[in-house]
């Protein structure tokens, strides 16, 4: 009974650190104030769930759910990549606005609000990953597989080059480099992994619906980012850790739903408060939200 | 043809006209102040809950229940200002952090909504709306042309204000230059506080005015503040009369859209508008080209 709770939580928390580094490298390294990421959560798992649905084999449905939320992410960079700051914000917001509009009147694709039930737990050649034990041990594999690449991303000259748009876009302009592109890009790789925990979550829950992918959902993300630092891998790791856990003890005061949820939220948003104004840098965080 | 032509053109101005009153408050802010204050919707959201705790639940007399709303909105927003951005501004913090936690405030008052009075929506029903007016063959219900006319008189006595009044005077010159009108004696802390006053007053009259229409819901001010940027950034986000004109065409456009769409996706036509004018006209319609956005 501990040993089930004790693997959903790692289940969770290992699907919240894809989409928090995911979110990490658009927001931390590329300086980009994205607030829609949750909307390419949301396009990952109705896309691998409508594939997993008509049988389509897991590992091609996560790759296309990685590729379909990774064309968004490009389609947002399109009128996005020249804007900054508030108007980004606001803008990204808008559009996982849209995309939970398609979620909820979309019905003949995504059934609207009844959501999409039944969604089967992965078969990699032969191998039933249908168990939360075995599930755990893919997720693992899949959050190893995104800190590599996304590790490697930020740290490559392409990292550094994102960094330098973020720092002083014009004097990393002057420099040659292309910012639109670099900029539009970083969008591109985020959106793609925000894309596989979205399939990822999908097929661990077996049923989603649009109240998954709302506005309220990005808070706990967002907080986990800022909390670890921007452009900081390491304090999202430890961020996700915490921010998954905190809430953890609330289930067990006997709360009713209806209470624990408020609550839930009003704690995120206090810390959130909290430390952009004691430690806006996070813990290991290497520069401002600007 | 020319009946439902009619219907949706009203619908449009209806819709606009809360966009406006949302976009109105929220440009004013914007305009002094420098950031996305984005918890003014949740602002409109306690207030119009407000409004129900005095009317349904208490029984006051209307015509005071809306009033001490006011009250209760600028007084909130007010508050807001002095708890939580002030020391972050006096922190020198980016207009990023203080959006942030502009965010953060919007679920706190969302989450407080839910804690005290659930998620099942709630109604006002002051006005009754069972017997709609026609004009010329559209119709009309009477608590839509008190939304027209309370929204058109609140503009115009904004407008005048701002043109006339010494404070509304002093927070141009603000949004105009802080540092010049710092210079000529003008304290920018206080016109902060007062652009939150007023602001947060306009509200509050949008939370009167949207309850007598539509069912209120604890997530109402994150929509409601959706419509009302985008109907800012059409318009002209500094620029409070461009803000009301953008959030009309916003409402119009989106409500002639459903002509085309299904009604769900009345989300997804403001959107579209919204990226046109980023990708043509980011400073909105009636807005000067600046280089800083």
């Amino acid at each position: 009974m501990i040993d089930a709770y004790f693997i959903h939580l790692l289940i969770l928390i290992g699907i919240y650190l894809i989409l928090a580094m995911s979110l990490q490298l658009s927001l931390g390294y590329s300086g980009l104030l994205n607030l829609g990421h949750i909307a390419f959560f949301g396009i990952g798992a109705y896309v691998s769930a409508i594939l997993s649905l008509s049988g389509v084999p897991f590992l091609i449905s996560i790759l296309v759910a990685g590729i379909i939320s990774g064309f968004f992410g490009w389609l947002l960079s399109l009128p996005t990549s020249r804007l900054k700051g508030d108007y980004l914000a606001l803008t990204t917001l808008g559009f996982s606005f849209v995309v939970y509009a398609i979620f909820l009147n979309w019905v003949e694709i995504t059934k609207g609000p009844f959501g999409l039930p039944g969604i089967p737990r992965p078969n990699i050649f032969g191998i039933d990953f249908s168990s939360n034990t075995f599930f755990l041990i893919l997720v693992v594999i899949f959050v190893l597989i995104s800190y590599f690449f996304i590790h490697r991303i930020c740290n490559s000259q392409f990292g550094k080059a994102l960094e330098a748009t973020r720092d002083d876009e014009l004097a990393a302009k002057s420099l040659g480099k292309h910012t639109l592109k670099l900029k539009s890009i970083s969008l591109v790789v985020s959106a793609f992994f925000a894309g596989i925990a979205g399939c990822l979550f999908a097929s661990y829950i077996t049923f989603i619906d649009p109240s998954s992918f709302t506005f309220i959902n990005l808070i706990p993300i967002l907080l986990i980012v800022i909390i670890g630092g921007l452009a900081s891998l390491r304090g999202t790791i430890l961020a996700t850790i915490i921010i998954v856990l905190l809430p953890e003890p609330l289930r067990f005061i006997g709360l009713p739903s209806s209470i624990l949820g408020p609550i839930r939220q009003i704690v995120f948003a206090l810390m959130l408060i909290l430390i952009m104004y004691f430690k806006p840098r996070g813990f290991f965080g290497k520069v401002d939200l600007e | 043809m020319t009946n439902v032509f009619l219907q949706l053109l009203i619908n449009g101005i209806i819709a606009g006209a809360i966009y406006a009153l949302v976009a109105s408050g929220f440009s004013l802010i914007y305009s002094t102040n420098k950031f996305v204050h984005f918890a003014h919707g949740g602002v409109i959201a306690l207030s119009a809950y407000f409004l129900f705790w005095l009317f349904s639940k208490l029984g006051l007399n209307f015509y005071l229940s809306a009033p001490l709303t006011i009250l209760f909105s600028s007084l909130l927003g007010y508050t807001l200002n002095k708890i939580f951005y002030r020391p972050l501004r006096a922190k020198k913090s980016s207009s990023s952090v203080l959006l942030v936690v502009s965010i953060a405030l919007l679920i706190l008052l969302e989450s407080l909504v839910l804690l005290f009075f659930g998620a099942d929506v709630k109604i006002i029903n002051f006005i009754k709306n069972n017997q709609g007016v026609e004009f010329f063959g559209a119709i009309i219900t009477p608590s839509q042309i008190a939304i027209i006319l309370v929204s058109v008189i609140l503009f115009f006595a904004l407008f005048v204000f701002m043109k006339k009044s010494k404070i509304g005077k002093a927070m141009r010159a603000v949004a105009d230059n802080r540092d010049v009108a710092e210079i000529v004696g003008i304290s920018s802390e206080k016109i902060y506080s007062w652009s939150f006053i007023i602001g947060s007053a306009i509200a509050g009259c949008a939370a009167i005015l949207i309850s007598l229409e539509q069912n209120i819901t604890p997530t109402m001010g994150t929509n409601l503040m959706i419509k009302g940027f985008t109907g800012a950034i059409i318009g002209s986000i500094t620029n409070v009369p461009g803000a009301i004109l953008g959030s009309f065409l916003l409402g119009i456009v989106e409500n002639f859209g459903i002509w085309f769409m299904p009604s769900g996706y009345k989300d997804a036509i403001a959107f579209i508008l919204l990226f046109i004018f980023l990708l043509f006209r980011p400073q909105g319609i009636l807005g000067i080209k600046n280089n800083q956005k």
